[in-house]
């Protein structure tokens, strides 16, 4: 088996997140690679439909969950429209894990701050729960995370299940114009939304992760608030082929975002030309 | 040439327009010069080595030179079609541009060519050109020129594959289109190829495989020249630029052979003749109509 | 010293063994296409095809490791259930004779990035199965500048033997275990032989690459660095098409694409062909957004990657002066100018960078 062959997913579960958005509970066909398979929260893969093509995503689901991985994905492109035609059941192709990863080892003990937006929450998710699930590992947890509208917001059972407990704390927006009547969290931008719930940056870690725009502001304001560059992360979704460092597509500068990346902090950004 | 550098100081000094796209000379031969300061025009040049057909840069998705501002371009008559067929699809307003035209008495094959123009070097599409400037032209500068007599029937190698069997023509396609890499250079430099996204680059329909093995080949080099067809200004460019050497001339000139034929069509630098895929006429042949 | 001396009679003898044989051989060959006429690498029949004159093939040899459209593997789909056909890795013995210097170099080059943490079994498969005799040049052209990134008309780097031409004879130069075992098998065809050393062409054309351009690859790779933003880009760019024939036929050029082709009725195949840094749509992503938003930022990633990115990563320059980026370009793009260009910056920006 060559470098570039997937191995065989199945499509367990579609969870329908907007309009446009979906979640796909996949189990690798081959019960040897399923045991073995293993990853870190950050990391991606090449996902296939055959007959469409690869797309790159980060996994959704918490390297604490074994048996299966998730993707969410938006349909825009060829692949992702492809994927959107797939039922339960259905055979897809996964390449991976690759990438480097959030260090989780290092956040132990500290507190962890997760902003996201839109969609940005997928790979944010992934260390959302990893963290949960060793939950007494961490100190404050905090979420923030906001759309453009209240039916943009994805993985809103896990939004409202984080909501209830006590030991996370949930802070959401949702873009002027977006909210519903019955829509109880804020109305405004996530730069907005990051001010109000002021997280201490004393020995804390922050996980950014959402459109261009998000993470321009961001990553500034958490300086301002007095968080560490290096302790600020974020990853970069440059468009990729092969995930190995091979093909070519993903520099930003000296950098392979496959193989250097996805994960980067606010310091690292720093030095790279603005081609992300 | 004086006369040339002259002009572009004079426009450019007057701030009639933000640069000029002309020609100079390089290490080698002559390529495109993009002039924003008087004093650069001194190195405008105008000889048989001006190959390329500089309208290609006005297409809009050039938007680095777009962001140059308002231009003044250097146009032999022949590739003043060009500026007409943008004109024509709707891609250029006249009154955006100034255009210099150039006397010219033909041009070699390639930009790097040492000798003089003759029978031997003159390029294929100055064969038959009687060398006039383009009545589209703001200025035209240089003097009247003879073109060098061609070197033979400039469709002498039409008319072999013309002769051939439908067998033989096809062996003939595969071996040479088997040379594409899909590096879309013909593309890139055809002044009328200015679509934001190529029928070869959509991929919802993937209408054309974008593997470079012959049925992908054949599926874009056949398609690219049926949409130049009534629209190919038959500057050959595209056959120049290809790094496969694949003669993509021939298509485009049994294509243009095709639409003289049957609508009557040949490429002018008269922006108001209509496009013939714009135009319908009564007498428009439809026996292809089932 | 004693030197091995190979005939243009044995050559033709050891291609004709090794075509019986039932290996493929590639070597430079005459081509006219409707009035052009060029030399390129293409599998050869019969030894007479095969043009050792010294003319530059237009096109590199990296389409005999890196094929313009690679199937990666087969499938067959059928009510959601997919089957996969592994595409071979191995291939059949293969023979290059005549690689030029800078075609043969290339492969060595490229190696390091198919080889990074993981390894392209095409890439290498491809390799293995090669054996490259390289002919060292008699002739140069304006576009080569194979000396300014630390190679030569006579350089052995990525060929198995080199071949000096010492009148209507070449010297054999064995370079490596595979080239000795070639020797091995035609040793009877090269005897020793006391002739003065045949280096006396080559250095006359060496001297002649040398006056082409002249640069200082660790200062140039630190002013690149240091000039991501700088109004050079925007300049040389504007004429450059934004095609991708200068990857295309650049021996070191390695960016692919990977693309799925339905092949019949719920099979399949996918593909990786051959891509370049100098169209828009290399970068785009889904949502419309491009992170080299023209031009002068695409054109400046190609120069990058040659002479910043890959030196720093893989201690290489990707980039063996073969000129054939030059010579393709329909709009005059001149890398020999840029990076004099470049290289004239970076010694103005002295000890301020």
């Amino acid at each position: 088996m060559n470098l570039y062959q997937p191995n065989l997913v199945r499509i367990d579960e579609i969870i329908e997140e907007t309009a446009d958005t979906r979640t796909l509970k996949l189990s690798f066909q081959d019960p040897e690679i399923a045991e073995g398979f293993d990853f870190k929260a950050g990391q991606f893969g090449e996902y296939s439909v055959f007959g469409a093509g690869e797309c790159t995503f980060c996994i959704a689901s918490s390297p604490t969950r074994k048996g299966y991985i998730e993707a969410s994905f938006k349909s825009v492109g060829k692949v992702t429209q492809a994927m959107r035609r797939l039922n339960v059941g259905d055979t897809m192709g996964f390449r991976g894990p690759y990438g480097n990863h959030f260090p989780i080892d290092e956040m132990k003990g500290k507190n962890v701050v997760f902003i996201a937006g839109g969609i940005g929450l997928a790979p944010v998710r992934c260390v959302i729960w990893n963290t949960l699930d060793l939950r007494d590992q961490f100190k404050d947890l905090t979420i923030i995370y906001g759309a453009r509208s209240v039916s943009d917001l994805v993985y809103k059972r896990e939004l409202q299940e984080w909501g209830n407990r006590s030991d996370v704390k949930l802070y959401q927006c949702v873009d002027p114009g977006g909210e519903t009547p019955d829509w109880t969290g804020d109305v405004c931008f996530v730069p907005a939304l990051v001010e109000k719930a002021a997280p201490a940056p004393q020995d804390s870690y922050a996980v950014v992760c959402g459109p261009p725009i998000v993470i321009s502001l961001t990553l500034p304001l958490l300086e301002k608030m007095g968080f560490a560059p290096e302790r600020i992360y974020t990853t970069l979704e440059n468009r990729m082929k092969c995930g190995l460092g091979k093909c070519g597509r993903c520099n930003v500068g000296p950098v392979y975002v496959c193989k250097d990346g996805p994960v980067f902090t606010s310091a690292q950004l720093k030095t790279l030309p603005p081609e992300y | 040439m004086e006369e040339l550098r002259e002009l572009a100081k004079k426009l450019l000094q007057e701030k009639q327009v933000n640069a000029v796209v002309g020609y100079e000379c390089d290490r080698r031969g002559v390529r495109p010069a993009f002039v924003d300061d008087p004093a650069g025009c001194d190195r405008l040049v105008f000889d048989h080595r001006c190959v390329q057909n500089l309208p290609a840069y006005l297409s809009p998705r050039r938007t680095n030179v777009a962001g140059l501002g308002r231009l003044a371009v250097v146009v032999k008559q022949c590739d003043a079609r060009a500026v007409a067929g943008l004109i024509r699809e709707s891609q250029l307003k006249r009154e955006n541009l100034v255009l210099i035209g150039v006397r010219c008495g033909g041009v070699a094959a390639n930009p790097n060519e040492s000798r003089e123009l003759g029978a031997e070097t003159l390029a294929l599409r100055c064969y038959g050109c009687s060398g006039t400037e383009t009545a589209m032209a703001d200025y035209v500068v240089g003097e009247p020129k003879t073109v060098p007599a061609a070197g033979g029937d400039r469709d002498a190698r039409l008319a072999e594959i013309e002769k051939m069997s439908p067998e033989e023509r096809l062996a003939l396609w595969k071996e040479w289109l088997s040379r594409c890499t899909r590096c879309h250079a013909c593309r890139q430099v055809c002044p009328m190829c200015f679509c934001e996204r190529c029928v070869a680059e959509k991929t919802q329909p993937n209408w054309i495989e974008s593997s470079p093995h012959i049925q992908g080949n054949f599926s874009w080099n056949v398609t690219r020249a049926l949409h130049l067809a009534g629209r190919c200004v038959d500057c050959g460019e595209c056959e120049r630029a290809c790094p496969a050497q694949i003669p993509l001339g021939l298509l485009n000139r049994k294509l243009a052979k095709i639409m003289s034929a049957r609508y009557g069509f040949a490429v002018t630098d008269d922006p108001s003749t209509p496009a013939p895929i714009g135009s319908y006429r009564l007498d428009d042949g439809q026996e292809f109509i089932l | 010293m004693m030197r091995r001396m190979l005939s243009r009679t044995d050559l033709d003898a050891l291609v004709r063994d090794l075509l019986g044989a039932g290996t493929r051989v590639i070597a430079p060959v005459r081509r006219k296409v409707q009035g052009r006429e060029f030399v390129e690498y293409a599998p050869v029949q019969n030894p007479e095809e095969i043009a050792l004159d010294g003319s530059q093939p237009v096109r590199p040899l990296k389409q005999v490791v890196f094929p313009p459209t690679e199937t990666l593997f087969n499938y067959k789909q059928d009510k959601g259930l997919v089957q996969i056909q592994e595409a071979p890795t191995t291939f059949s013995d293969t023979l290059v004779i005549g690689a030029r210097p800078c075609d043969a170099a290339a492969l060595e080059i490229v190696d390091r990035v198919m080889d990074w943490d993981y390894h392209d079994e095409f890439w290498f498969g491809h390799r293995q199965a090669t054996t490259v005799v390289a002919v060292a040049c008699t002739d140069s052209d304006e576009s080569c500048f194979c000396t300014a990134v630390g190679l030569s008309p006579e350089s052995t780097r990525g060929a198995d033997w080199l071949l000096i031409p010492a009148g209507s004879s070449f010297e054999v130069r064995v370079v490596t275990p595979k080239g000795e075992a070639l020797l091995e098998s035609n040793k009877s065809r090269c005897p020793e032989s006391d002739v003065p050393e045949a280096g006396k062409a080559s250095s006359a054309v060496e001297e002649k690459v040398r006056a082409n351009l002249a640069m200082n690859p660790a200062k140039l790779q630190e002013w690149l660095g240091a000039h991501f933003e700088h109004p050079l880009w925007q300049k040389i760019a504007l004429r450059c098409h934004g095609c991708g024939a200068c990857a295309f036929v650049c021996p070191t050029c390695h960016c692919f694409d990977i693309v799925d082709e339905l092949e019949g009725v719920g099979r399949g195949a996918r593909r990786r062909n051959w891509d370049a840094c100098q169209p828009a749509l290399f970068t785009l992503h889904g949502s419309g957004h491009n992170p080299r938003k023209d031009q002068s930022a695409r054109f400046r990633q190609r120069v990058m990657h040659k002479f910043s990115i890959y030196p720093s990563r893989f201690g290489e320059i990707l980039c063996t002066g073969c000129g054939r980026c030059i010579r393709v370009c329909a709009a005059g793009m001149d890398l020999i100018a840029i990076l004099a260009e470049i290289g004239q910056n970076a010694e103005e920006a002295g000890s301020t960078l």
